[in-house]
């Protein structure tokens, strides 16, 4: 019997969920701090939001190690772009850099699949994600992690109005952008019940606002079993 | 193939009936006499307890069988033969109904069962019909409370009150004068000794008489309180409880 | 292919009103990715007692009708009608005496008790094994993507009409988010003495 040797370079630690709503002049991205490795809990204080600089933030949303790789990248990115340029990198530039950074590991990709959150230059809020691979594109939403399928078609439901009818006229509800409060609740609500059904969903949620003045980070407990 | 020749025992007479089975029925009536009398809150089955001998142990020995929490019977007729049909019947209640629908059968349905093994052995090559006839009590919650009689040929009744084995007749002349729709239970007991005290030799009394009722769920039988929880509604009544009513007769 | 309950795809959920119950599944029937029919109705109605079918389309159809040959002569035989309940025990005892080759099916059981209007709704695993809920039951491809709208959506005691908007909203949104479900849906909301079928236009993609 010949003796086989093998490395598989991905684990299976990562972080639970993240979630990212875009508004006319702020952004949402928002994400519990349960880290497992399977059903372990290795942490519940493992942050999944990252601030790299020039107001935009990053999560990451995968294999914890690459994940930390990720986020070094494009903060390194972000500090030669100033080295270089000597300018704020727009948000747009931003998603572009962070196609080339993971595009470059096409054949040993990271294993992730990052949202981007920042203000446009011309003001308004955006949410930029991402495949493992650097394909990319702006939504008004998008949530990823081990509860994306449970999170998503409720960000089509109550962001984008998918299948609602104005009772009135019976026309499809349009998109409107939604105000900062509705926006919050709606995380708050989305989270809860990911938490209630995923086992990697859970112990804190961390909300972070951005707007044109930065960004605020607040905390609410989720379920911890 | 010994089963190729062996035919039905039970074949018909040229007049048309099956011998085999008035057979069976005058087994029955040698039998020791039981009876059943439904209440507005209840029914009572009760049968005499005849040892054969001053030696037997009678205390070890019962005519009056659970089937389910709800439901149980007594016959008159052959006893071997009535211990295979309560197996039989338990057995029913388990396989033709709890463990498809998780609930206990309703009477009807438990009757309906038990008469088509009774019939099954009218038909059947190289068997005999069993020789006992049954009271079925017992309770459920669409219909209520429910006494039923099923005779060795498959056939049952539906009963308000009545009586099988040696003193039938006389009993169910007694029993058609004492019954009335507004009986509680407990008049029913009591008419039951009555009726039995008839053909009764010698004297009467908690050793010799056995009685069971369905009634109202007995939640001290159910070996553990403190959830919702109700206790089977068949129960045996103790040589005590049948020895009070006697000595108030 | 690997996978049974994934061929034809497909997804129900069933949830808990104000004394009412409502039950509703797409109508998509496929073979894998390719679109087959899209009014494959996956509900079926057993004298006021409604059973939900998710799965592999052959085990819908056989069960439904075997069902129906059980119930029938369930009721025939007893004179009386089947309580959801009852319905519930009966499909998981049909579906454990194939332990070991089992129906790749989904079920979910709803309806109101004939005596008391009390409502009942539980879903079932491929083997039997069932789940209770007070709120609300999903099956089908589309299950995670229902829980997650549902556990959102969700509010105890609502009246029929807003019953029948919160199941509908779930669904939709669910359904979209699965290749393999969709199609169309259709909707039962059940009341003491009224049931109201409606369907419902969704995007055919």
């Amino acid at each position: 019997m010949p003796i086989e040797h093998s490395f598989n370079p991905y684990g299976d630690s990562s972080g639970g969920s993240t979630l990212a709503i875009a508004g006319k002049d702020f952004a949402i991205l928002a994400g519990d701090t349960r880290h497992s490795t399977g059903y372990s809990i290795d942490s519940r204080n493992e942050s999944q939001i990252h601030s790299v600089g020039d107001g935009l933030l990053v999560s990451p949303n995968g294999f914890s190690a690459d994940a930390r790789a990720f986020v070094d990248d494009v903060h390194n990115d972000i500090i030669w772009y100033h080295h270089k340029h000597n300018k704020k990198l727009a948000i747009s530039s931003c998603a572009r850099s962070i196609m080339h950074t993971l595009y470059r590991r096409r054949f040993f990709p990271y294993y992730v699949s990052p949202i981007l959150v920042g203000i446009e230059p011309d003001g308004t809020g955006a949410v930029y994600s991402f495949d493992p691979v650097g394909s990319y594109e702006r939504e008004a939403s998008r949530a990823a992690g081990h509860a994306s399928e449970l999170l998503v078609p409720f960000l089509d439901n109550q962001v984008r109005k998918a299948n609602q009818v104005d009772p009135e006229t019976g026309k499809p509800l349009a998109q409107h952008d939604l105000d900062l409060e509705t926006a919050l609740q709606l995380v708050k609500d989305a989270f809860a019940g990911a938490a209630e059904r995923r086992i990697q969903v859970g112990d804190w949620l961390e909300i972070a606002v951005v707007t044109k003045d930065g960004h605020k980070v607040e905390r609410y407990p989720l379920r911890r079993d | 193939m010994a089963d190729r020749y062996s035919f039905s025992l039970t074949t018909f007479s040229p007049n048309g009936k099956l011998i085999q089975i008035e057979y069976a029925l005058q087994a029955v009536n040698q039998g020791v006499t039981s009876v059943g009398i439904k209440a507005k809150n209840g029914v009572v089955l009760a049968t005499e307890k005849k040892a054969s001998s001053q030696l037997i142990d009678n205390d070890s020995l019962s005519k009056i069988s659970q089937i389910t929490p709800d439901i149980g019977m007594v016959y008159a007729g052959m006893g071997p033969d009535y211990r295979v049909l309560v197996d039989n019947a338990r057995k029913a209640v388990h396989s033709n109904y709890k463990q498809i629908y998780n609930e206990y059968p309703p009477t009807r349905i438990l009757v309906q069962d038990v008469a088509k093994i009774v019939q099954e052995a009218t038909q059947m090559g190289g068997v005999r019909p069993y020789g006992v006839s049954l009271l079925v009590a017992g309770h459920d919650n669409s219909q209520n409370f429910g006494l039923y009689q099923i005779d060795p040929s498959g056939s049952y009744y539906p009963w308000k009150a009545t009586a099988i084995g040696r003193g039938s007749s006389s009993a169910k002349t007694f029993l058609e004068k004492r019954w009335s729709e507004d009986l509680e239970l407990e008049d029913a007991i009591h008419i039951t000794l009555l009726t039995l005290k008839e053909s009764i030799e010698g004297e009467m009394n908690g050793e010799n008489v056995e009685i069971a009722i369905v009634g109202e769920p007995a939640d001290h039988l159910l070996g553990f309180e403190g959830v919702q929880a109700s206790g089977p509604r068949f129960r045996t009544l103790s040589v005590q409880e049948i020895q009070d009513r006697v000595d108030s007769l | 292919m690997s996978n049974p309950s994934e061929i034809n795809g497909g997804a129900a959920v069933a949830m808990v009103g104000k004394d009412c119950v409502a039950i509703a599944s797409d109508l998509r029937l496929g073979l894998q990715s390719v679109g087959i029919s899209g009014d494959f109705e996956k509900i079926f109605e057993y004298n006021g007692v409604y059973l939900a079918l998710t799965g592999l389309a052959t085990d819908v159809q056989t069960l439904s009708i075997d069902f129906r040959k059980k119930h029938s002569l369930y009721e025939l035989r007893e004179e009386r009608r089947m309580e959801p309940q009852t319905m519930a025990n009966l499909v998981s005892s049909t579906l454990y005496s194939k332990r070991f080759g089992p129906y790749f099916v989904g079920p979910l059981v709803a309806g109101l008790n004939s005596s008391t209007s009390k409502p009942y709704i539980c879903s079932f695993d491929s083997i039997g094994c069932i789940e209770h809920a007070n709120d609300f039951v999903v099956v089908g491809t589309a299950s995670d993507q229902l829980y997650g709208i549902c556990e959102s959506l969700y509010e105890p005691n609502l009246e029929p009409e807003d019953l029948f908007e919160t199941i509908s909203q779930a669904l939709m949104s669910a359904v979209d988010r699965d290749a393999l479900s969709g199609w169309g849906g259709v909707v039962y909301i059940i009341e003491k003495d009224k049931v109201t079928k409606r369907y419902l236009k969704t995007r055919q993609d």
